[in-house]
């Protein structure tokens, strides 16, 4: 043990780069020295981490940080110095600063006063049950959103007979821009992919039935398959794709910024100038796409024949000729508007869904056109299954 | 407070601004502008709404480029760095955004560690307990740490802004005009805030502000910006008893001035 009141300096283990540690009689001190910064702040704390205290717990000792040889110091350098202190108080041993600068005092007090607010990220629950939580509420979410499309089915229904009871009311500037918008914009980009697909189909066709002696016959395939299924299901997905997903980001940004209320307090009807212009524009356009690209599709398909596969044209278009009839041209076009409707709903439900954030924004753009996809090829399933027992 | 300068000899000039010309397609911004920020004050620009505050910030800050002159931080042009020397420069300042700019997939905590990930390489134990500290330093309760944007109200994305901008101990922070959006008594506590952490870390604080209350508040210096360049600068005592410019009258000696002086 040692004597009080003598000067002895034991040279410790503890020296680093920023500081060393002196036993001066029964005090330890800790002298920092240069730059206490975030700059230093890693080696500074495991420096201070492998410092080991050279006495025991006593209440004969005391110690003291002296920071009067510190050059720069911040909240980092600060929080470690204050650390040392808790940790060597915590050991049994009084701890305090001497020798701070006025500068440097007020940092010290400030993170004396400030630290240790640390609080615990709140418990993670068990996966499973989070698993489990997940897919019941995105089961209970499926049951709503069936709930709210239906909902929005019979407004806009209510809607529509209004504005045939009073056409007056009809937007039809509104109509016509989204017309263009979603009509005659996208008719390049509708084009080019039933082109490519219809050459794609009959070549891939035309190569798998080549084996077994009846190549022309792909022909056939190619007019009934696009006529009855790809024509629409790919214009429908592209249409999805690029004008459910226009709406849903239109409708949602007039309603972040709160346009849509405004809309409601001076008495006008978001259904009918939003909803009902969108709804009927896209009913227009969506069939006349779906004859363009069963016509492109076509095209691509004859490209191949003739330049590829080698076949006379005039002999491509009989055989085409031969193979379809207005029958299968009818149940393409018939699942069109269906299809439209069902993507313009769930573009502006999906709209008025947003909430203030951007990220909401964003959300419901995704899951606009991820629903109506879906919903599209449901329907689609679904005349499938009827229209057979039409007898089509 | 305000004589803090004279104890440092000479004020040193923390951002030179010489000669600087911006312009937007057709619309000129700044012609010839010139302005002095020195260390250790609390500078107040002032100007009309769309008279270039936001973007002489943004010239400075270095995410716009400029036409011509010269922008000079800490001595050094800032268009001759270095990638590397810019890091570091980065380093040493912290802009808040008018809204706070927290990254929305991130958590209040992680938002604050950000920068010190970035530039150094401190255990994740000092980075929470720091976080935690500058939590507590801008007024934040610490249960907001794990609490996500989103879910703060203004005034706290602006507190957890501010944490962000000084999480590296910055030497100058640049506040977008820090209480807009605030009601009265949160603006005031927020022009506290930043006087108090000016003082404890030596901070020079270069803050756009159309606020009078904080002008008179808080700041040492005021620049106005209109005609295109810095027409005057000077205390907002000196600007309000010698206007010497009509702007700076209608500003400093209207209706809602008064009221402030009374």
């Amino acid at each position: 043990m040692l004597k009080r009141n003598r000067e002895l300096i034991l040279p410790t283990r503890g020296r680093a780069p920023g500081f060393r540690v002196e036993l001066r009689g029964v005090v330890l001190s800790l002298i920092a020295t240069g730059s206490w910064t975030v700059r230093e702040a890693a080696t500074l704390d495991r420096e201070l981490n492998s410092l080991i205290l050279p006495i025991p717990p006593s209440s004969e000792f005391t110690g003291e940080v002296d920071v009067s040889h510190v050059e720069q110091l911040d909240t980092a350098g600060a929080w470690l110095l204050h650390r040392t202190v808790q940790a060597w108080s915590a050991h049994g041993i009084g701890t305090q600063f001497v020798g701070a600068r006025e500068n440097h005092s007020i940092l010290l007090d400030e993170v004396v006063r400030r630290a240790g607010a640390m609080q615990p990220a709140p418990g993670k629950s068990n996966a499973l049950v989070r698993l489990l939580a997940d897919a019941g509420r995105t089961f209970s979410e499926l049951g709503r959103d069936a709930v709210l499309l239906t909902n929005f089915l019979g407004s806009l229904t209510t809607v529509l007979g209004r504005v045939i009871v009073r056409p007056w009311r009809f937007r039809g500037v509104s109509f016509v821009h989204h017309v263009e918008s979603t009509g005659l914009r996208a008719v390049a980009i509708v084009s080019l992919t039933c082109l490519l697909v219809g050459a794609v189909l009959m070549q891939q066709g035309a190569l798998q039935l080549r084996d077994f002696g009846a190549e022309a016959l792909s022909i056939n395939m190619l007019g009934v398959l696009v006529l009855r299924e790809m024509g629409v299901l790919l214009t429908a997905i592209m249409v999805a794709g690029r004008s459910g997903s226009a709406f849903t980001a239109e409708i949602g940004a007039m309603k972040m910024r709160e346009e849509i209320d405004a809309m409601r307090t001076l008495g006008i009807d978001p259904m009918e100038t939003l909803v009902v212009p969108r709804v009927l524009a896209l009913v227009i356009t969506l069939p006349l796409l779906t004859f363009l690209g069963d016509m492109m599709c076509f095209l691509g398909g004859g490209l191949v024949a003739v330049f590829y596969l080698g076949l006379e044209h005039a002999a491509f278009l009989e055989r085409l000729h031969d193979a379809v009839s207005l029958r299968h041209f009818a149940v393409g076009m018939i699942k069109a508007p269906f299809a439209a409707i069902v993507i313009a709903m769930v573009g502006c439900l999906e709209g008025m869904k947003v909430k203030g954030s951007a990220e909401s924004l964003g959300i419901h753009v995704t899951s606009a056109v991820v629903k109506s996809i879906f919903l599209v090829i449901v329907l689609d399933a679904i005349f499938a299954m009827f229209l057979p027992g039409l007898g089509l | 407070m305000k004589n803090r300068r004279e104890t440092f000899g000479p004020p040193e000039v923390v951002i030179r601004i010489d000669g600087l010309s911006k312009r937007f397609a057709r619309q000129v911004i700044f012609t010839d502008l010139s302005l002095d920020v020195f260390r250790g004050e609390i500078l107040g620009i002032v100007g009309a709404s769309g008279g270039g505050k936001s973007v002489l910030l943004r010239c400075i800050a270095g995410l716009e480029p400029i036409r011509d002159g010269a922008i000079e931080i800490f001595g050094r042009d800032v268009d001759k760095l270095t990638r590397l020397e810019q890091l570091d420069m980065e380093a040493r300042w912290g802009v808040l955004f008018q809204d706070g700019a927290l990254f929305g997939a991130l958590n209040v905590l992680q938002n604050i560690q950000v920068p010190m990930r970035e530039h150094f390489d401190l255990p994740q134990n000092v980075m929470d307990e720091l976080g935690y500290l500058k939590l507590a330093m801008v007024g934040l309760p610490g249960d907001a740490a794990h609490k996500y944007p989103s879910e703060l109200s203004g005034g706290m994305r602006k507190r957890a802004g501010l944490a962000r901008a000084l999480a590296l101990d910055p030497e100058i922070v640049f506040l977008d005009e820090p209480t807009s959006g605030l009601d009265p008594i949160g603006a005031a506590e927020f022009d506290a805030l930043i006087a108090k952490l000016q003082r404890t870390l030596g901070l020079t604080v270069y803050m756009v502000t159309h606020d009078l209350d904080s002008i008179f508040g808080v700041c040492d210096r005021v620049a106005v910006l209109a005609d295109r360049r810095i027409v005057r600068t000077g205390s907002p005592d000196e600007l309000r008893s010698n206007p010497g410019h009509p702007w700076i009258r209608d500003y400093f000696c209207g209706e809602r001035a008064r009221a402030i002086s009374a």
